[in-house]
């Protein structure tokens, strides 16, 4: 049977629309269900994946055909340009735009890139940055990959973030400048090359091509910036201010809550500004994802962060000599990251299912997870030998058993796991909110706000919980 | 053991894509290839040196350095602590980095000859490491420098066995020259470079029409290969009026296309010939075998500039080991392993034999102790025991009753029995 995949989020109801028009209605899909099994009659099983797990899920022939962005395809396509991806054609839909872009104060033309030592540019896409850096032949550069927000890194942060936007206006609302567009992002239809080559899959294909598939247009590279040589790096700016990185999504009612404790007010937080004022005189704030942070303030560009136990971890197993640590635990929002099977799976243990998957004689064991490192780090500290992580972008309850033989996921009550027929047989650590900062900490006046600021907090702490 | 029957050689090797392993036979060869090019340099003076096998990205991404397609193919990655957000990369040529080491420890020397056999790393269907024997030149040594390098190539080959031997000479200012009127981006041009390097006739069709005043040099110059410096100054009188860019690159490879005609050598010179890499600027060369390309190299001279800001000229060249592999003969073998048997299995036996093995190493004679049964396939033995030693001679079934390892010595050395 055809196996599809097709994307969740906001193009959720403008594709189901656009299929239904050629016959392929699959119930259950654009009204939003929460299951990720879907069905297209008997013809197809359906799968809803997050848009940047479907290049990968048809790379490995996991599903046949596909539909997700193409900013996320050339990604995809950038990082492994061999993979067994067929791009069939873009889609009638709207998409965004992916931009190259900075702040006044830094360029107002792609030339003016010339000007900068080692430009550094923030992007969720980081090999079409690193793309775009090489055909522009920047001599030097740094590429900062980010879950999410990149434009509200520059011009502090980085000088440059390649970002999707609808449209050059809505960069200038940001307050930067477009500099380039570089790939226009309608959903694209992409198929595994094998199943195309094997599969009878004509009636799909025929109904998609019915729907006015266009050539998917490639990355739009510039001409290279001609003549730059190495320069030496700029000496880094000593700077006055403290800087604290602020959570958004999940982590961000906990960590209202514990500043509210503390008595420390950050005033336009609570209601979404992306840069809320600080509760003194020489603290500021910006809000960015919690999986950045510690990155960030590795970088040096923020000296406190607010972050969970399981971003720490995802950083410092991916890059244990990172300068950041652990000031201390604010023992809220805690899960467990665990090793979850199928409910099916004869075992209780990690040994008990490693054994199973001996006797069954599998080639791998493939591990889906949003953490990476952690999972990569389970997997060598419990010698699972041979295994494949498979990156995802979240929603990974729906891949087992189908599409993965175990989950590094993070559970809380369990309930989710219960409704997708998942049980946890191991718990690798317990998350809860943090404090981060450098390992190195400042002195002179930022310093003093540095004490001030985690003394404020202290009250508010796990006893005992700081790594440094 | 775990997951053992689906790894097992016959259904999929455990190998990664691309990577090769080296067997005995073939590291001989290996070994003597890499021992003949390093005597033969140390003879030219050249003095050798190593580079590590991970380097800073950013080395190779500036414009003068590697073409942007080989900077797609190379292995980079954010390491351990590259929490900074800088990749750094599996050296994918070797020039550059001993360019940077020449930078960073010998900056102040006119002239550094040095030379390497490391390994290269880059993303392709066949091999993906390739060992190379490499020479590099750093000071002011044109035009004699690119002689040397044609030379001293050449010497190792001859010192290998191998023959015919060619040179081919190239120099990209040619090509450069006419993509440079085709109004193509430098992105585009390069990809067209290569497809004329593949040997498309598509590719040299297409760039005939965006330069159809120059398409008899097209022709001439990227589609075919002529004769020394004969085919040089043919190419100057006809083209040079319409082209005048070519005029300098003919001027240098005319110079070195003399050189080694006086030393009796009749190079072909072609206008197409190196790929993928930006960083060269005057003459280039391949060494062939035959038909089979084995090595080549030219001259950088704004590569270090590139790198620190100090203009150097330089020169160098590699040989392919993966293509010279096939081409040279196994050595000879040196005189055969004494196989020192144990008569029986106590310490006291054991230990005697490997105190005998040890002496006949002492006296210049392979020993290896017999690890166990049968191995020694009717290589000369000696079997220790409490009742004494016992040589057989090659071949032979029966021994002789030895009461030393002098004598031993003596009588393994006596050749085999029949």
């Amino acid at each position: 049977m055809i196996k599809i995949a097709l994307p969740a989020g906001e193009l959720r109801r403008p594709l189901s629309q656009l299929l239904s028009r050629v016959g392929l209605e699959v119930p259950g899909y654009g009204d939003g269900s929460r299951s990720y099994r879907l069905a297209l009659g008997d013809r197809a099983q359906v799968r809803v994946f997050r848009e940047r797990d479907i290049p990968v899920q048809i790379a490995l022939g996991q599903y046949h055909v596909g539909i997700c962005g193409a900013v996320w395809v050339e990604e995809f396509l950038a990082r492994h340009p061999r993979q067994e991806v067929v791009k069939l054609g873009a889609l009638p839909l709207a998409g965004p735009t992916l931009f190259l872009m900075a702040a006044p104060s830094t360029a107002q033309t792609v030339a003016d890139l010339s000007r900068l030592a080692e430009p550094c540019i923030v992007s969720e896409f980081p090999y079409l940055a690193e793309a775009l850096a090489l055909a522009l032949r920047l001599p030097r550069y740094r590429i900062i990959p980010v879950w999410g927000g990149a434009e509200v890194y520059p011009p502090e942060d980085a000088d440059l973030a390649l970002a999707l936007a609808s449209h050059e206006q809505e960069v200038e609302r940001m307050g930067l400048v477009p500099l380039l567009a570089v790939l226009e992002g309608p959903p694209v239809a992409i198929a595994h090359r094998q199943a195309m080559k094997a599969l009878d899959m004509s009636w799909l294909l025929s109904a998609l091509a019915s729907l006015g598939l266009s050539a998917v247009s490639g990355m739009r590279l510039p001409p290279s910036l001609a003549g730059l040589g190495l320069r030496a790096r700029p000496p880094a700016r000593e700077r006055e201010v403290l800087r604290v990185a602020l959570p958004d999504g999940h982590q961000q009612p906990h960590v209202l809550g514990a500043l509210a404790e503390a008595g420390l007010s950050f005033p336009g937080y609570a209601e979404g500004e992306r840069r809320p004022l600080g509760p003194r005189d020489g603290i500021e704030a910006k809000v960015i994802r919690p999986q950045d942070m510690p990155q960030m303030v590795a970088l040096g560009a923020f000296d406190v962060a607010f972050t969970g136990r399981d971003c720490f971890l995802e950083h410092i197993y991916r890059f244990p000599s990172s300068p950041v640590a652990v000031a201390m635990d604010l023992g809220k929002g805690a899960f467990n990251m665990s090793a979850v099977v199928s409910v099916d799976l004869p075992a209780e243990t990690m040994e008990e299912a490693v054994a199973f998957w001996q006797r069954e004689g599998r080639p791998l064991i493939r591990i889906a997870s949003e953490f990476v490192a952690i999972a990569d780090h389970y997997a060598r500290r419990r010698h699972l030998w041979r295994y494949r992580v498979i990156p995802t972008a979240g929603a990974s309850e729906g891949f087992v058993p189908e599409d993965a033989d175990l989950l590094i996921e993070g559970t809380e009550t369990g309930r989710t796991l219960a409704e997708n027929r998942l049980k946890a047989i191991d718990v690798l650590f317990r998350s809860t909110t943090c404090v981060v900062v450098g390992r190195h900490p400042p002195g002179g006046r930022r310093g003093e706000l540095l004490r001030w600021f985690l003394d404020a907090l202290r009250p508010v702490a796990v006893a005992g919980s700081a790594t440094i | 053991m775990f997951l053992s029957r689906v790894c097992s050689p016959m259904e999929e090797p455990l190998r990664c894509p691309g990577m090769h392993d080296l067997l005995p036979e073939e590291m001989e060869r290996f070994r003597q290839i890499e021992e003949v090019f390093c005597h033969t340099c140390r003879q030219w003076g050249y003095q050798e040196v190593r580079t590590p096998t991970i380097e800073h990205l950013f080395l190779f991404t500036a414009a003068g350095t590697l073409s942007a397609q080989m900077l797609g193919r190379v292995y980079s990655f954010l390491d351990w602590d590259g929490w900074s957000g800088e990749r750094v990369v599996l050296r994918p040529d070797s020039t550059i980095p001993v360019a940077r080491l020449y930078i960073e420890h010998m900056g102040e020397a006119p002239l550094a000859k040095l030379f390497y056999v490391q390994n290269v790393f880059r993303f392709t269907e066949g091999e993906r490491e390739e060992w190379q024997c490499g020479v590099e030149l750093l000071g002011d040594t044109q035009p004699l420098g690119d002689v040397e390098l044609v030379l001293l190539g050449r010497e190792v080959l001859s010192r290998l066995g191998l023959g015919p031997l060619g040179v081919r000479l190239s120099h990209p200012g040619l090509v450069r020259a006419v993509l440079g009127r085709t109004g193509l981006s430098a992105g585009e041009q390069l990809r067209l470079y290569d497809a004329i390097l593949e040997g498309e006739q598509e590719a040299l069709a297409q760039l005939r029409e965006r330069v159809p005043d120059l398409a008899p040099a097209v022709d001439l110059m990227l589609g075919e290969e002529g004769q020394g410096s004969n085919y040089v100054r043919n190419l100057r009188s006809a083209f040079a009026k319409a082209l005048p860019e070519i005029s300098r690159p003919l001027d240098e490879l005319e110079a070195l296309a003399e050189t080694l005609e006086a030393l009796g050598l009749m190079p072909m010179v072609t206008g197409a010939m190196v790929r993928n890499f930006e960083y060269y600027t005057g003459p280039v060369f391949q060494l062939l075998v035959g038909d089979v390309v084995v090595g080549g190299g030219g001259r950088y001279d704004a590569l270090v500039e590139v790198l620190c800001g100090r203009q150097v000229p330089a020169s160098g060249f590699a040989l392919y080991m993966g293509r010279l592999l096939p081409l040279v003969t196994r050595p000879p073998v040196a005189a055969p392993t004494v196989w020192v048997e144990a008569a029986d299995g106590s310490a006291a036996t054991v230990a005697v034999a490997f105190q005998t093995a040890s002496i006949l190493r002492e006296k210049g004679m392979p020993a290896q102790v017999a690890l166990t049964r049968g191995v020694s396939r009717g290589e000369p033995r000696l079997v220790v025991g409490p009742q004494g030693m016992m040589a057989f001679r090659a071949g032979a079934s029966a021994g002789h009753q030895v009461g030393s390892v002098e004598e031993a010595l003596t009588v393994l050395s006596g050749g085999s029995e029949g």
